[in-house]
């Protein structure tokens, strides 16, 4: 009978090391092997820089969410065109928001393997004294796709403009209440904020409440809440049942598809103003010019592909691809705006 | 379409060779990731979605469930053999099943979480299918302070999940309170108490505590106790077989709860693990012996196990009829629809009926799978017990390391695990419960934000509790459970 256990944990054993390799890749042992071959790399072959061994991709969250769906779209591409060949592992590092993983990824300098996807929360986290380390830390490589903010209500609600919305915010900020995932000072927060701040509202006096595991759209349905702050993906279900509709999306120009180009912008609605949900990816503090080159024409490559242009329309992305030093920029510039006004909120740190 | 012709849709393309062929091989992944300790449903269904790619999207979906269910029906084995609980909704059924073990009917406790399990599993498929639409309404009609009550009411179990001393038995539910409150507060984007820590940002998991308390702290008594003969029944398997008395005894439990795990199950946030310990609590408080519970009693064992497969089942309502997850684990079910390309939410039903009711229909063959894949390994699996005690106590222990790790990769969890081993162990010898911990930890957490949502919707007015029907009437039935045992205490001393 003992033969049937040992080989029950044999089993178990082969099982548990394999899953033990598909999401950890190589972990911590690279480390050390890397420095040797990173700097053969960058010495004496100048230019011309290639992967010598599996590339890792972190998404600091968990399985399923926008994060982890990016960088596990990404390395499918990657791999299945033949953009990059051999090994990419993605690896779900949650934590902290991020903060977890950037922390990880922090202390693997110069380290050409070690990519991590990113969004806002880069910028939001660190301002909000929640992480040590801010994107000036890392390599940005390139954005590759855009997302929008979305504000829904209920289908009976009375509001039917994003503007009818902010008068009645405008004359009684209290008396709405606004319901996101992220805590106050993250995303679904201050995307709301941002927009609201450009149309007059008294930002301060917001009253928002951060509901987790699908907690936001119980909360909009059942009508504990006003306003629902979340993604435009998030929304377009709903829409078509027809409980909801949504007064207003961040984006500069309508959005395509099916659903999606009704929503009204709120910029056509007389809102001069725009909130991106960007999304791109991230390499180790000082990267080698050489390994950055290599990574921002893969990704642009694999921004150009079809089957990515396939990918972004299932899942409802805009293209934006921007590369290192764009990105750079941009990412300076997102953080001065959005720290002025988490400052006005109170929030910065 | 109308619900019969989908029901015949979804049986269409569950029956078809490969769905029966895929659901098999989900249930059993699913069984024997659950039953490792530590490593759940979300594990599971991680290793499985590379898997399916390129497989058809209704067939891949049916097998990803399988693997969730399975997980949930799996991880009893653990709970009851080794008091190392497989995934966090088994963590009740180690209370009564862990005794029964060591009573020496280690097989039969085996045998009664794997019938209360699928009695629990195909009962609830059944109201799944009935009431999937309808339910979707009751899904959402839990607000902030309903949520708010209904933690309450489970708070009032805390003395009854105590053996001996209430005030140990409270002291043990504050620091269960206590501890859940590190992290970052979802409210205010505070860090608290986690001492610059970013390890400590997202608190500490669940299965961490529920490991450390149960697992490891079971490990030490094991080593203390080593030379103690009386353990020496632990070794033995004893008969599979239930009589007619054991039947009878849960069927009560199976029939009440698996109507109450499926409610529980429905209300996003809940789950599995809220239903399993209100369920064991309930019957606690209706049983005629309820001095046996937590000493290896048929019916404590039966209630956890039918309710935390039940709320399996009801979890799926918010995820395909509104879009909602409920959890870490639906949510990343449905990430894995949203990579198939299917968008679950109120159009899947009419839109993509194959999927929608095939998933569902699936879950009866699923069950069945997971019934006859069970019953028969039960003596393989319950000769565990028969490794050499020292073995299989490094086991333990290589085991909850593994779990813990594959859920975080992170080691500083490893530290925590071993902290909380010694916090249980600790609690032990001072004879305080390491259940109202668990059950204050479980719930303390979402108890606190829906509080505070309450108060930020209700700008602070408490009346709200008051005013919402839902939350009014919990909050009442909670009341009523803590006074009617008092008034028999005063009657009590009155007659005396």
């Amino acid at each position: 009978m003992r033969k049937y256990l040992i080989l029950l944990f044999i089993l178990v054993a082969m099982l548990i090391s394999a899953c033990g390799e598909n999401e950890e890749g190589n972990g911590e042992d690279d480390a050390t092997e890397t420095s040797a071959e990173e700097t053969s790399a960058s010495g004496s072959e100048g230019a011309k820089w290639k992967p010598e061994e599996s590339i890792e991709i972190i998404a600091p969250a968990g399985a399923g969410g926008g994060w982890d769906t990016t960088a596990r779209m990404a390395a499918q591409v990657f791999s299945e065109e033949g953009i990059i060949d051999g090994n990419i592992g993605v690896v779900n590092m949650e934590g902290g928001g991020g903060a977890v993983a950037w922390a990880h990824v922090a202390g693997f300098e110069e380290n050409p393997y070690k990519l991590f996807v990113s969004s806002p929360p880069i910028i939001f986290i660190p301002l909000n004294g929640q992480s040590e380390y801010g994107h000036e830390e890392f390599t940005p490589i390139a954005n590759i796709i855009a997302d929008y903010a979305a504000f829904a209500v209920r289908e009976d609600a009375e509001w039917d403009s994003i503007n009818e919305l902010f008068e009645d915010m405008k004359e009684d900020p209290e008396s709405i209440t606004v319901v996101g995932t992220s805590s106050p000072g993250s995303m679904d927060h201050m995307q709301f904020v941002q927009i609201a701040k450009a149309a007059g509202v008294d930002i301060t006096k917001i009253r928002y409440v951060s509901a987790q595991d699908g907690g936001g759209l119980t909360q909009l349905l059942n009508g504990s809440v006003d306003v629902y702050s979340t993604g435009v993906a998030e929304t377009v279900e709903q829409v078509r049942a027809g409980n909801i509709k949504v007064l207003g999306v961040t984006s500069e120009e309508r959005l395509e598809g099916d659903v999606l180009e009704d929503f009204p912008t709120v910029k056509e609605q007389g809102i001069d103003e725009t909130f991106v949900n960007w999304r791109g990816f991230f390499g180790p503090p000082n990267m080698s010019p050489d390994a950055l080159a290599y990574y921002e024409a893969k990704f642009k490559e694999l921004s150009d592909s079809d089957a990515f242009a396939e990918i972004r329309s299932q899942f409802g992305w805009d293209e934006l691809y921007m590369n290192s030093e764009e990105y750079s920029q941009f990412l300076d510039e997102q953080k001065e705006s959005l720290g002025a006004l988490m400052d006005e909120l109170g929030l910065g740190n | 379409m109308g619900s019969l012709e989908g029901i015949i849709t979804g049986f269409q393309t569950a029956l078809s060779v490969e769905a029966i062929f895929f659901v098999l091989i989900g249930v059993f992944v699913g069984t024997i990731i659950g039953m490792l300790p530590g490593l759940g449903p979300i594990s599971a269904i991680a290793v499985m979605i590379p898997m399916t790619f390129g497989m058809e999207p209704s067939i891949a979906l049916i097998m990803i469930a399988g693997v969730y269910y399975g997980a949930i029906f799996g991880g009893s084995t653990s709970s009851i053999l080794l008091n190392a609980p497989g995934v966090s909704g088994t963590v009740a059924t180690a209370f009564d099943g862990y005794p029964m073990a060591q009573q020496g009917k280690a097989g039969k406790a085996l045998a009664i979480a794997a019938i209360a399990s699928f009695v629990g599993g195909t009962v609830s498929v059944i109201l799944l299918m009935l009431l999937a639409p309808a339910l979707s309404s009751v899904a959402i009609s839990f607000g902030p302070p309903a949520y708010f009550a209904l933690m309450v009411l489970g708070l009032t179990a805390i003395a009854s999940l105590s053996e001996g001393s209430t005030t140990k038995a409270l002291i043990s539910a504050v620091a269960g309170f206590m501890v859940v409150t590190i992290g970052i507060d979802a409210q205010t984007g505070t860090q608290r108490f986690t001492f610059g820590s970013i390890n400590l940002l997202d608190g500490i998991d669940f299965l961490v505590i529920a490991l450390g308390l149960f697992a490891i702290a079971e490990v030490c008594t094991l080593v203390l106790n080593r030379k103690d003969t009386s353990l020496k029944k632990f070794h033995n398997i004893g008969s599979l077989r239930l009589s007619k008395k054991d039947f009878k005894e849960m069927s009560g439990p199976m029939s009440r709860q698996s109507l109450l795990g499926f409610l529980i199950g429905v209300l996003p946030g809940a789950g599995a693990t809220i239903a399993s310990f209100i369920a064991y609590i309930s019957e606690k408080r209706i049983a005629k012996k309820p001095e046996e519970f937590g000493k290896g009693s048929v019916k404590g064992l039966t209630a956890p196990e039918t309710a935390n497969n039940a709320a399996t089942s009801g979890a799926f309502v918010p995820l395909l009829s509104l879009g909602i997850p409920g959890s870490g684990t639906t949510a990343v079910m449905l990430g894995a629809f949203l990579v198939m390309g299917v968008q679950p939410g109120p159009m899947l039903m009419t839109e993509r009926p194959e999927i929608f009711w095939g998933v569902i229909a699936s879950m009866y063959i699923g069950n069945i799978f997971l019934l006859i894949l069970n019953l028969p390994l039960i003596p393989y699996f319950a000769k565990v017990l028969k490794i050499p005690r020292p073995m299989l106590i490094s086991l333990v222990i290589v085991f909850s390391m593994i779990g813990v790790y594959a859920v975080s990769f992170n080691t500083f969890d490893l530290y925590m695990l071993l902290l909380f081993g010694a916090i249980g162990f600790i609690m032990r010898l001072f004879s305080f419960p390491a259940p109202p911990f668990i059950l204050a930890f479980i719930l303390g957490g979402m108890m606190e934000q829906s509080f505070r949502q309450s108060l930020t919707i209700s700008n602070g007015d408490l009346m709200i509790f008051i005013t919402n029907p839902i939350s009014c009437a919990l909050l009442i039935i909670s009341l009523l459970s803590f006074v009617f045992p008092l008034i028999g205490v005063v009657r009590k001393k009155k007659g005396n």
